[in-house]
């Protein structure tokens, strides 16, 4: 097994207290005192039109569609924001004023790197302070939830802002005293903030479900974009073994009123334009310092869940770990293989990179690094995110193979099974590579899919 | 141009502040002027709410289809569609958020919904006065197969989406950051973003006879865009009021109080009465006060802009309240208070105050927000109300955080490497 030590974040006021497992004492996310509850509840629209998207393709904030010239919003006022926006913004900023947080994020100092791609820098002496290091297996993409360990259901009703439900009606509304039954999706505050807003959205909280995608979780990840509608408001995940330190599924979401680097990036188009089956483009990033795929939305909300969701699925079932943003509203989704962890537990991570402590996660994977100390702050340049990123990224060998894992299943392949391409995989992996040939590419800063590696090549430490 | 005097029409944002948006900083003939250029183009004020077109010439509607009335007072993105590429968009985005010009090839849509592919051009024109951008040109000059032959006929709109799909990925390839031809234009150079190709890109796909197409349609686009600025520049009012370039650093006009264009269009998103007042400036004065607040208190914007918030006050109010403010303000705290505060005309009215302290990307105190609340026909027993209302207010604070944390001063905007 791979491990490599590392300060978990605290995430919730109740993560600290949690060695003893039984009985809460308070108002958690549990289903001991969930279920009665009053709870706010968002209701969203599952699957809105391309109409009803509000989205739509039009540009900045806008709700009123191109063909209604009928002057639906305020006339002198311009579109509004979201009311999904306002709620999030609102509770959060009352979970502030109550002082739930361990500090005060927007006091924070940040820079934008000088530089054409503008990697953003914030000095937060805060976030990572009191922790005791602990080991993190990093070449377990998925395992089972453990409920000796802390999970979302320990949170404090108070750390909630609200839920997220799909409507039964066809309009969104919100309504703050629901009647609590099942297993609900909840937005709670991440304690230890990145930036303003900083939420987190666990899919039907008294599941269980371990960190991973799957088609449900990952639409309700793109409805809560789709609602919120502002490009600032981005949701990213990590999966276990790519800086993902709770085993329970969540995706996280922050606002930083400026483009993300990776937003920025040059793509080429990966599949056909002119085939009109193709209803999500694909591309690859063509300047970052990692290699990943971008996905965007066409028509249908449905098919890009699909695409997505199932090249997430190959992946972690081939345990490979990999983080993705979601962006533009919910319009762009970056998929990010990465291997730092790995790279990290090998001992193979440069030591000036190293010594930043800066995990790379998906936010920094889209170029928004969090550092802990003040003169790496004052010395980072855009050099310093460039390297730092090269390393969380496969080799362009390995990236190819990636790809073709997750698109042969992609082009007309629905009947093929995930065997099947496993098999593929093998066989391509088998034809280059022995374990020897391996290890030197990770010495040359390389790495390689890793589903298959034998007992012989597993370093602990 | 006469649709545009006309009130009656569908216009989306009220026509005086369009009218108003040319009139303050030019002079009356400048509509005339404008009307003898024969380009694609059209003005956007990014000062008011949704930055609207407030300006649209002859070619840009024949080209796109739409009658003026149906565009004045919209946001340009009525001309993108299901097939528009999300990276073009947000690298327009992109240029507004940091005030500056870009040039993009973008699919856009007739008012018929045919599509077209737009060589787009925007560029910012610029108050000497205070650094601010008081108008967006955008120049259009659509793109077809052959449109080397056609450079002549800027209203040759191609229907053939397939054939141009290729341009698109050839697009695609192009810099992911800052304009590749942004070398040709003054602003670019003035915001000392120009050196900033430091790494090696991948923009060696493109092919060779499509680029000899882009570079005639480039220069054209960026002759109309001097024309239009030049003629901008001749019917500025006030003699030098108006420049191509900026000639005050961000950072220098938020020091005198000034909020920048693109700060601007945030707050403007957000529907609730509120004023930013500058605490590094002497005596706390108002920079910016929403359009609901000028529309509870019933002042104009330029009587309130400048001024300490006391103004409000009068002989009823309780000065525990003002002691309060005064207190969270010294130790950068926010507070509630209700206070009797009064209208313009004398009118008093009671006030649900929340002022907190909001930071820059420093981290340190940029402005103080006060969120109005008018709670004089509330009575005490309503308080479920009360609170969804304080909580609009809270989610003002928020909106209000982000934007600033963002885009205040030089924010978070990029900036050239030192060599």
């Amino acid at each position: 097994m791979l491990t490599i030590r590392r300060c978990p974040t605290v995430v919730s006021n109740y993560q600290e207290t949690l060695d003893q497992t039984t009985g809460c004492g308070h108002n958690c996310l549990g289903a001991c005192c969930i279920h009665g509850a009053k709870l706010p509840v968002y209701s969203f629209v599952k699957f809105p039109s391309a109409k009803g998207l509000g989205l739509d393709f039009y540009g900045e904030s806008d709700s009123s569609q191109v063909q209604e010239f009928d002057a639906q919003h305020d006339p002198v006022q311009g579109p509004a924001l979201p009311f999904l926006n306002t709620l999030i913004l609102a509770q959060w900023e009352d979970r502030l004023s109550r002082g739930l947080f361990r500090y005060d994020v927007t006091a924070c100092e940040t820079k934008v790197l000088p530089g054409e791609f503008g990697f953003i820098a914030q000095l937060n002496e805060g976030r990572h302070l009191k922790k005791r290091p602990t080991e993190f297996c990093v070449d377990k993409v998925l395992q089972p939830f453990d409920l000796k360990k802390f999970n979302f259901t320990k949170v404090g009703q108070e750390e909630l802002l609200f839920c997220f439900e799909e409507s039964e009606d066809k309009g969104s509304n919100y309504n703050e005293m629901v009647f609590m039954k099942d297993s609900p999706n909840v937005v709670i505050i991440n304690v230890s903030p990145i930036e303003y807003g900083h939420v987190l959205l666990v899919p039907r909280v008294l599941d269980c479900i371990p960190q991973q995608l799957e088609t449900e979780t990952f639409l309700l990840a793109l409805h809560f974009a789709l609602e919120a509608n502002d490009p600032y408001f981005r949701l990213g995940y990590n999966s276990l073994g790519a800086f993902a330190t709770i085993n329970h599924l969540h995706f996280q979401a922050y606002y930083l009123a400026t483009p993300f680097p990776v937003e920025r990036a040059p793509v080429r188009r990966l599949n056909d334009n002119e085939e009109q089956d193709n209803d999500v483009k694909i591309f690859e990033l063509t300047n970052y310092p990692v290699r990943g795929v971008v996905y965007e939305l066409g028509k249908s909300l449905e098919e890009l869940v699909h695409v997505v969701s199932r090249a997430c699925n190959l992946l972690q079932n081939c345990n490979i770990p990999f983080n993705v943003l979601i962006a533009d509203r919910g319009t762009r989704v970056f998929l990010f293989p990465q291997c730092y962890a790995e790279r990290q537990a090998r001992g193979e991570v440069e030591p000036d990179i190293l010594e930043t402590q800066v995990n790379p996660a998906v936010w920094e994977i889209s170029g928004h690094i969090v550092l802990k100390r003040k003169e790496n702050y004052e010395m980072a340049s855009e050099d310093y995110a460039w390297k730092l990123l090269t390393q969380v990224s496969f080799s362009e060998e390995a990236f190819s193979e990636i790809k073709h894992l997750i698109f042969s299943s992609d082009e007309g392949m629905e009947q093929t099974s995930m065997a099947g391409n496993l098999e593929k995989l093998n066989l391509s992996q088998l034809g280059k590579d022995s374990a020897k040939t391996v290890h030197q590419g990770l010495n040359n800063g390389n790495t390689k899919l890793r589903k298959n590696l034998s007992a012989s090549e597993q370093v602990c430490i | 141009m006469e649709q545009l005097a006309s009130p009656n029409g569908n216009s989306h944002v009220n026509t005086n502040a369009v009218m108003e948006s040319l009139e303050l900083p030019y002079n009356r003939t400048i509509q005339e002027a404008l009307g003898r250029h024969e380009y694609n183009f059209v003005l956007c004020d990014p000062r008011l709410p949704d930055h609207p077109i407030v300006y649209a010439s002859e070619g840009f509607l024949k080209m796109t289809g739409y009658k003026a009335q149906e565009v004045l007072g919209r946001n340009c993105r009525f001309l993108q569609g299901p097939e528009t590429d999300r990276r073009t968009v947000l690298e327009i985005r992109d240029a507004i958020r940091e005030e500056r010009s870009c040039q993009v090839r973008i699919l856009n849509y007739t008012k018929q919904r045919k599509p077209f592919w737009n060589l787009f051009h925007l560029a910012p024109v610029y108050s000497r006065e205070t650094g601010t951008v008081v108008h967006y040109v955008g120049v259009q000059t659509p793109l077809s197969k052959s449109s080397a032959e056609e450079a002549g006929d800027g209203n040759v709109v191609s229907d053939s989406l397939s054939e141009s799909g290729k341009k698109v990925t050839a697009d695609n390839d192009k810099n992911g950051c800052l304009d590749a031809h942004a070398h040709q234009d003054g602003d670019i150079v003035a915001n000392g973003l120009d050196a900033l190709n430091s790494r090696p890109r991948n923009g060696g796909l493109h092919l060779e006879e499509e680029f000899e197409v882009e570079e005639k349609d480039e220069r054209r686009a960026i002759t109309a865009v001097r024309s239009v600025l030049s003629e901008l520049t001749k019917s500025s009012k006030s003699k030098g009021g108006i420049a191509e370039q900026r000639c005050m650093s961000l950072a220098e006009s938020a020091s005198v109080g000034v909020v920048c264009s693109s700060l601007m269009l945030s707050l403007t998103r957000i529907q609730q009465s509120f004023v930013l007042a500058d605490p590094n400036l002497p005596d706390m004065p108002i920079v910016h006060a929403s359009d609901m607040f000028l529309h509870l208190t019933g002042y104009l914007r330029e009587e309130v802009v400048g001024r300490n918030c006391r103004f409000l006050q009068g002989p009823g109010t309780d000065s525990k309240s003002v002691q309060k403010i005064r207190e969270s303000i010294k130790e950068s705290k926010p507070c509630n208070v209700r206070i009797l505060n009064y209208r313009k005309d004398k009118q008093p009215f009671w006030n649900f105050l929340h002022v907190a302290p909001v930071r820059g990307a420093d981290g340190k105190v940029a402005y103080y927000v006060g969120v109005q609340l008018d709670v004089t026909l509330a009575d005490t027993t309503e308080c479920e109300e009360g609170m969804s209302a304080h909580m609009k207010q809270l989610g003002a604070v928020g909106a209000i955080r982000v934007a600033v944390r963002g885009l205040q001063g030089d924010g978070l905007r990029r900036t050239k490497k030192e060599s």
